[in-house]
């Protein structure tokens, strides 16, 4: 399934902060970015946590359960960023 | 009991609180009563995992086993494949935790402490010196994690230079919040054994993204002190996140860049100081890192050079002299310029992984014929930064072997990427040169 605008953009954000040898619209919208799939680990959640806390004005934490869910997917990710951006 | 080789477990008066979470204050009477009633209840066997991410429920976990006779098995990696091989190598060790949903060992064991206040008197538990009650595993040249013995009168000796240097003396008591896992050396001896031994209370819940730094820190009394990482001190600067007055930022795991603790440093109005240590020692000296380039030991700590000048040997009594790799320019007994890691050691999220014991995980993949990993030149520098792979395996994709790795080696050491070719540039001696090295890096950028 091809990527949203949205979704472009975050996969821009996580290409761009990571700097991963991927290119954005490579991500596919569904695949695990965690582990499996892209194979994210802890330190660049924490990149990415900052990079969204800078281009979105959201601060995401560590104990909040929705976590798991949010950064499953680029589409999750992008869907919890655009409906809590400020 | 009181014998002149046995160390409380507990240096603190009954009432002096250990941990803290959201509205919660334990004391040393919830400590020992916890101790002895998850003491009746902890899988049988010499060694025992401790998987707690709870910093209480670790502690607590920790000195129950120890009251048992049992020793702890403390290593940060929790994926399932070293996690069973860790338990196959101690006799089956069982592993523990409080997280119902946590995936233990094959013998895991979930508990639950009891919730309400300790009533009455609770007696004091002591545990001799020379009693062992933990292993911290980092990773080793050939791949298996090696074993640090940890005994109690070591542990509780460097808790006390530990203290002493940062001013935890019993007429300041302080707040710790740390952003290491219990489970690391480092949140070990500051996180767990501080309040013990040391004076010192520590934040029980999630300290990992700034804004839960941020809300940690102001849930507790001060004075404040942050224990963190090069890594997340960096995002709490970049993220501008306002943080309540604190007494000392401490950091150690990798070197911290001079142009970061100044930023830090005015941005939060506070020291910015580092610790180095080891696996092996625990943390035996400090800096504060604007101050210049040269660390001081801890008063009970001295450096030698080795007769046959290799490496550095740490005294640090009660400890036997021990070896480090690290490269160290020794000025005197006591001071010392970091010159750098042995060259096979790469460290990662404060992770330490010997690239000789990469290497043969790599070659020992089916279907891989030749495969070495690369570090990148700016590793220190940028902190996203991981590990490539190239390797020559004409039958199996890229993403295959990285699934296989995925089940071997801790997340951080995978390669961002595997790069495949037809042979590695080996000299005549079968070795891989670093010019050969740069040669194959710089082929990949562009692509």
């Amino acid at each position: 399934m091809p990527q949203q605008p949205f979704e472009q953009e975050i996969a821009r954000l996580i290409v761009d902060t990571l700097q991963l040898e991927a290119a954005s619209d490579t991500i596919e919208p569904d695949a695990p970015l965690f582990n499996e799939g892209l194979g994210l680990d802890s330190i660049d959640a924490l990149e990415l946590v900052l990079a969204i806390s800078r281009g979105y004005g959201i601060e995401m934490k560590a104990d909040d359960e929705r976590n798991g869910q949010i950064f499953a997917s680029l589409r999750n990710l992008a869907r919890f960023v655009e409906s809590n951006r400020k | 009991m009181n014998n002149p080789g046995a160390i409380p477990l507990v240096a603190r008066a009954p009432d002096d609180i250990l941990f803290r979470r959201r509205g919660a204050a334990l004391t040393v009477r919830h400590f020992l009563r916890d101790v002895r009633v998850l003491s009746e209840s902890l899988p049988d066997g010499a060694y025992l995992i401790n998987l707690c991410q709870d910093r209480y429920h670790f502690t607590v976990a920790l000195a129950a086993a120890t009251l048992r006779g049992q020793i702890s098995l403390l290593s940060a990696d929790r994926s399932p494949g070293p996690l069973a091989r860790l338990s196959e190598r101690f006799g089956g060790a069982a592993s523990v935790c409080e997280e119902p949903s946590c995936a233990g060992t094959s013998r895991h064991a979930c508990f639950a402490l009891p919730p309400e206040a300790p009533a009455g008197a609770v007696p004091p538990i002591f545990v001799p010196a020379d009693q062992q009650v933990a292993i911290v595993f980092t990773s080793g040249s050939t791949g298996e994690p090696v074993g640090n013995a940890k005994h109690w009168g070591v542990l509780a000796a460097r808790s006390f230079d530990f203290g002493e240097r940062f001013g935890m003396v019993p007429d300041s008591p302080g707040s710790i919040v740390g952003t290491v896992p219990p489970q690391h050396m480092y949140g070990f001896e500051t996180t767990v054994l501080l309040p013990l031994l040391a004076t010192a209370s520590t934040w029980c819940g999630p300290a990992f993204y700034p804004a839960d730094i941020a809300e940690a820190l102001r849930a507790v009394p001060a004075p404040r002190t942050l224990v963190t990482t090069p890594l997340q001190l960096r995002a709490l600067v970049e993220s501008g996140i306002a943080l309540p007055p604190l007494s000392a930022i401490i950091s150690a795991t990798a070197p911290m860049d001079a142009s970061l603790a100044a930023a830090a440093e005015a941005r939060f109005g506070v020291h910015v100081l580092e610790i180095f240590g080891a696996t092996e020692t625990g943390s035996v000296a400090s800096r504060r890192t604007v101050s210049g380039d040269v660390w001081t030991t801890y008063d009970t700590v001295r450096l030698e050079q080795p007769a046959d000048g290799a490496g550095t040997l740490v005294v640090a009594p009660p400890a036997g002299p021990i070896l480090l790799t690290d490269r160290l320019d020794l000025l005197d007994a006591t001071h010392f310029r970091l010159l750098g890691r042995a060259d096979d050691l790469v460290k990662l999220g404060g992770r330490r992984a010997s690239l000789a014991g990469l290497n043969r995980i790599l070659g020992r993949i089916p279907g891989v014929k030749d495969g070495v990993f690369v570090v990148p030149d700016d590793l220190d520098r940028r902190p996203a930064a991981r590990l490539l792979a190239f390797v020559v395996a004409p039958d199996r994709s890229a993403e295959d072997i990285l699934a296989d790795l995925r089940r071997q080696i801790e997340p951080v050491f995978l390669p961002r990427r595997v790069v495949k070719l037809d042979s590695l540039p080996r000299n005549e001696l079968g070795k891989l040169t670093r010019a050969a090295t740069a040669r194959l890096m710089a082929g990949t950028e562009g692509d």
